[in-house]
């Protein structure tokens, strides 16, 4: 194993423990308070009339029968919507920017999208007035397909863009063209990935309440990144940030796709037509899967100038994400696909050329990874692709290809740094785990049989955190949103208790937890004795707007935070201990609830004894000293930078890697697909609490094999959504999947505080890749390669009936 | 708007009166009228499972059933497993043991139909609580913890109840877990 050498003055007593989570209790016992349970006097429920049409134009819309309807409060219609708010704008601003409602004003773009919306004294009411909306709408053309959308004849979405490609771009990295000239051969390969998300059970909503008075809109909402959800909010309402507060409750999970302004913007805009009466809408499951958001599906075009020993020399990729109708996330899963595009390879030479077009679908937003799933079956497609060209053993291949252990820090050619990483090591270690060698007997042995048994490999790289600065790709420099950070703020309570305020959000991943375990550590207390206020309040948490639950943020940005904010009080504390000492500060140690003077355990003070002076004996003070012992640290990560003049940056900021073996089986007569086995050997560096790593591990793994064979968002050629139950929208259940076997390999990163790196996001991302390679390997003795998800039974059998070799059809 | 309906329920062994519109589901009423929001609403398609209760000691989706059908009946839910909502039931300690939670919504559903599946199943095989658990998502855990849970849960009783065969006396031994109740029970 190659670890970084890695270099810390804090103490580990807490951290590496597999602690149980304190955010069980209220959660096992049902006393949690989620969103839909806050309950306000005189609350109203809000009910959105959405569109049936994928594309229309809207010629009429008369709300005054509901208006009318004892018990209604308030309707709001697109054309009032565009009277008393400003449009959105795109997190990264494109050239030409379509001008986007909280509802539709003049045209509706995708099935679901809000029309109109009714404020009544409960949801049924509310959602009995919809039927009185009545709407005149001019249906137009639909697409659906980004290839169909590129077509000349295509109808337009967005007039004012004058076009469905809202961005298009290329970005030769290296000597590409040399490397395609040197090569031995090119190998060519087109992958596709689908529509999908990872459907948090809770679905979304937003609480809005308008102080006329004082001019606020207090809000409660699902939210991943509070500072973008205030500032969008005053934006559009024309309010002062300070005037917008966020309260974020526990989310029943998140992975990225409670990220939707116009609904925030739209409750906020009701509870001011209702000043002082608070109004809240959840979202239905329906509403959700059809209007919420969905990861992009994409179409990649590859080529791989490669040498016979399968070495890889290039790469070229010509990729079109399908944004649906949304501006939103407008060319992030580009950008985020372009950045890690050599995945865990040593690759001199790259090219990337991405078009992000609009649809008529549902907008998409992030999702679990965004766009490295799809990064990491193409580039494994492509990886098996090599071996099969040339014959080779695919495990060689990427052995052949990987970057070294001690090549790291690795400089990808976009200006990617990779921390650290042992990538031989841990494919090793992924193939011991199933015992990789008997399980080629086996399936020798199955196939002799007639069974189809197919064992996949794949590996991917799980990068953390991201330089919000790379949207200057496409925005240019003068874009106001760069880099990334996080706020903390640590307060000392005069019991000698720590309580503790962050701007990031937790929707499950045990962050309170992991957060006392690290602030016990470097105030020499107990994780009991630290409180996390995890229900971020904007009122009493810090934040920037790079601050929340994103981008597997948590390891690197969240922790040094909160360890910089602790370290100060920590300073405080030892100031304040060493005068009552009457000894230097360095000479004092601070552990197990006690500071000590080094080398005379009989000099030392209780920890409580000098955090109870710092409040109550203010005579205690220097003229120059500030009472109490709390710190306020903003974060900023230091590595973070604009593109260089060659468009060259680092877009994420560390770099966790898993490798992925699977074992499935597919009935020859119907085609079914069972996981039989799965294992995943992961490095996130040092884990803070390996029973949290562990689950996150398992879930994100279930996520992307229930996205390569389950989970598929269809439209039918009018824009009509045809999966919009869970009993269309297949998730996997308890029995659908396998025990997830995991093992551990830890190569500390030396760029966060602590060593970690990013978990969370790396089963999403490699397991789609994991699964299309055991499919194929499963179907080699019918010849069948597999080159895109969903992989259905109804599919694959009609293939192999038609004697089709190349899956999907 | 329609007429209010007047019904009498059992709901954790407490008897209470609600007056309902006839369209009221169970999932509404225990939650905005009897303010027992642990019964959370994931779909009302009657799919995830995030909402089941126990009825009369068996698993329903108290989205899919109306509060007028519960009229005279017998309800249990998250909050009856811990009623001062500190002490943990035994399968409530065996998801906090065994990381079987993350954001811990589907949590009380997972919990109601681990209870009937362990009490008509105490030594179930993983395979028969993967099936027992099937019409439950999770969309957090990948199972695996939560099938750890319910095993441990399962061997945790087994235990219990071969001590208690062994003693004659001793209702409930020192150190052993208490039985899995029902509604019924606990009332």
């Amino acid at each position: 194993m190659s670890a970084t050498s890695h270099a810390t003055t804090l103490g580990t007593n807490w951290v590496g423990q597999p602690l149980p989570r304190k955010e069980d209790g209220p959660l096992l016992t049902g006393r949690d308070r989620f969103l839909d349970d806050i309950g306000l006097l005189g609350m109203a429920h809000v009910a959105i009339l959405r569109s049936p049409y994928a594309h229309a134009r809207i010629l009429r819309v008369d709300a005054s029968a509901a208006a009318a309807l004892p018990s209604v409060l308030a309707v709001l219609t697109g054309e009032e919507v565009v009277r008393v708010s400003r449009p959105q704008r795109g997190r990264i601003p494109l050239p030409v920017s379509p001008q986007v409602y909280a509802l539709a004003h003049d045209k509706v773009v995708y099935v679901g999208q809000p029309v109109a919306a009714v404020a009544a004294i409960d949801r049924a009411t509310a959602e009995d007035a919809l039927d009185l909306i009545e709407v005149e709408y001019e249906p137009l053309p639909a697409v659906v397909t980004p290839e169909g959308a590129m077509a000349p004849d295509a109808p337009i979405l967005f007039e004012e863009v004058g076009s469905n490609i809202l961005w298009h771009d290329t970005f030769p990295y290296g000597d590409v063209d040399g490397a395609f000239e040197r090569a031995d051969r090119v190998v060519r390969e087109r992958v596709t990935i689908h529509r999908y998300l990872s459907t948090p059970l809770e679905t979304f909503g937003s609480i809005a309440q308008f102080d006329a008075s004082t001019q606020t809109m207090t809000i409660w909402g699902s939210a991943h990144q509070p500072g973008q959800e205030i500032n969008n909010v005053a934006a559009a309402l024309g309010l002062s940030p300070g005037q917008v507060r966020m309260i974020v409750p526990p989310m029943g999970g998140g992975f990225g796709n409670k990220t939707r302004p116009i609904y925030h913007i739209l409750i906020a805009l009701l509870a001011r037509k209702l000043a002082g009466r608070p109004v809240k809408w959840v979202e239905d499951r329906r509403e959700s899967l059809l209007a919420l958001c969905h990861a992009a599906d994409g179409i990649m075009e590859m080529e791989a100038a490669i040498q016979d020993d399968g070495t890889i020399l290039g790469l070229k990729f010509r990729n079109i994400e399908n944004e649906g109708a949304g501006i939103d996330f407008a060319g992030r899963h580009n950008l985020l696909m372009l950045s890690n595009i050599v995945n865990c390879y040593r690759v001199p030479a790259v090219s990337y050329e991405g078009y992000s077009v609009v649809t008529n679908c549902c907008p998409v937003i992030a999702n679990r990874g965004i766009g490295k799933p799809f990064m990491c079956l193409a580039v494994e497609r492509m990886v098996d692709a090599v071996a099969r060209e040339t014959g080779l053993d695919r495990v060689e291949v990427r052995q052949r290809n990987f970057i070294q252990p001690d090549q790291f820090p690795y400089d990808t050619p976009s200006g990617q740094t990779y921390d650290s990483g042992d990538y031989p090591e841990m494919l090793r270690k992924a193939l011991a785990l199933l015992d990789y060698d008997q399980l080629l007997v086996d399936q020798e042995a199955a196939r002799a049989a007639g069974r189809l048994v197919g064992i996949g490999i794949a590996c991917g790289v799980e990068p953390a955190g991201s330089n919000l600065s790379y949207g200057m790709l496409i925005s240019g420099p003068s874009q106001l949103l760069s880099g990334q950070g996080e706020a903390a703020r640590v307060r000392m309570e005069p019991d000698g208790s720590a309580t503790v305020y962050t701007g990031g959000i937790e929707s499950g991943q045990g962050h309170s937890t992991a957060l006392s375990q690290i602030v016990a550590d470097e105030l020499g207390l107990r994780p009991d004795q630290i409180r996390i206020v995890a229900t971020f309040d904007s009122h009493s948490h810090p934040y920037t707007q790079t601050s929340g639950n994103y981008s597997n943020k948590f390891n690197g940005h969240d922790t040094a935070a909160a360890i910089g904010a602790a370290g100060k009080v920590r300073e405080k504390l030892l100031a304040r201990a060493a005068r009552m000492l009457e000894v230097a500060a360095e000479d004092l140690e601070l552990a197990a609830g006690r500071i000590t003077v080094r080398g005379a355990p009989d000099r030392s003070l209780p920890i409580a004894q000098v955090a109870a002076r710092a409040y109550w004996s203010l005579n205690d003070e220097a003229p120059d000293d500030e009472p109490g012992l709390e710190a306020l640290h903003y974060y900023r990560n230091p590595r973070t930078r604009a593109p260089d003049a060659q468009r060259r940056l680092p877009v994420q900021m560390g770099f966790s890697a898993a490798a992925h073996v699977a074992l499935v089986e597919i009935d020859p007569e119907t085609f079914e697909i069972e996981v039989r086995r799965y294992g995943v050997v992961h490095d996130c560096g040092r884990e803070i609490n390996p029973m949290i790593v562990e689950g996150q591990v398992h879930g994100a793994t279930v996520h992307g094999i229930a996205a390569a064979l389950l989970e598929e968002f269809v439209y039918d050629d009018d824009g009509q959504l045809l999966t919009t139950s869970f009993m269309d929208y297949l998730k996997p259940s308890s029995a659908d999947v396998p025990m997830i076997e995991t093992d551990h390999l830890e190569t500390l990163s030396p760029w966060t505080p602590l060593g970690t790196k990013g978990i969370g996001e790396g089963g999403a991302i490699v397991a789609p890749a994991a699964i299309a390679s055991a499919v194929e390997d499963a179907l080699k003795p019918l010849g069948i390669t597999v080159s895109g998800l969903p992989i259905t039974p109804t599919r694959l059998w009609r293939l192999a009936s038609q004697g089709g070799k190349r899956y999907p059809i | 708007m329609s007429e209010l309906t007047t019904i009498s329920v059992t709901v954790n062994g407490e008897p209470r009166e609600g007056r309902v519109e006839p369209r009221r589901s169970l999932a509404d009423f225990l939650r905005q009228d009897m303010g027992l929001t642990g019964t959370h609403v994931g779909c009302e398609h009657g799919v995830c499972g995030a909402c089941t209760v126990l009825v009369n000691g068996r698993s329903v989706r108290s989205c899919l059933l109306f509060a007028v059908q519960v009229n005279q009946q017998d309800v249990l839910t998250v909050e009856g497993l811990s009623p001062d909502g500190v002490t943990l039931h035994p399968l409530q300690q065996a998801f906090h043991e065994h990381h079987a939670l993350q954001c811990g919504f589907c949590t009380p559903g997972m919990l109601l139909t681990s209870l009937e599946l362990l009490r008509d199943n105490p030594a179930p095989t993983e395979a028969e609580v993967r099936l027992g658990l099937a019409g439950n998502l999770c969309m957090c855990t990948g199972y695996v913890n939560i099938v750890r849970a319910v095993l441990a849960a399962a061997d945790g009783h087994a235990a219990s109840a071969s001590t208690a065969a062994g003693s004659e006396t001793a209702e409930s031994p020192p150190g052993a877990l208490p039985r899995f109740p029902t509604g019924k029970e606990i009332a």
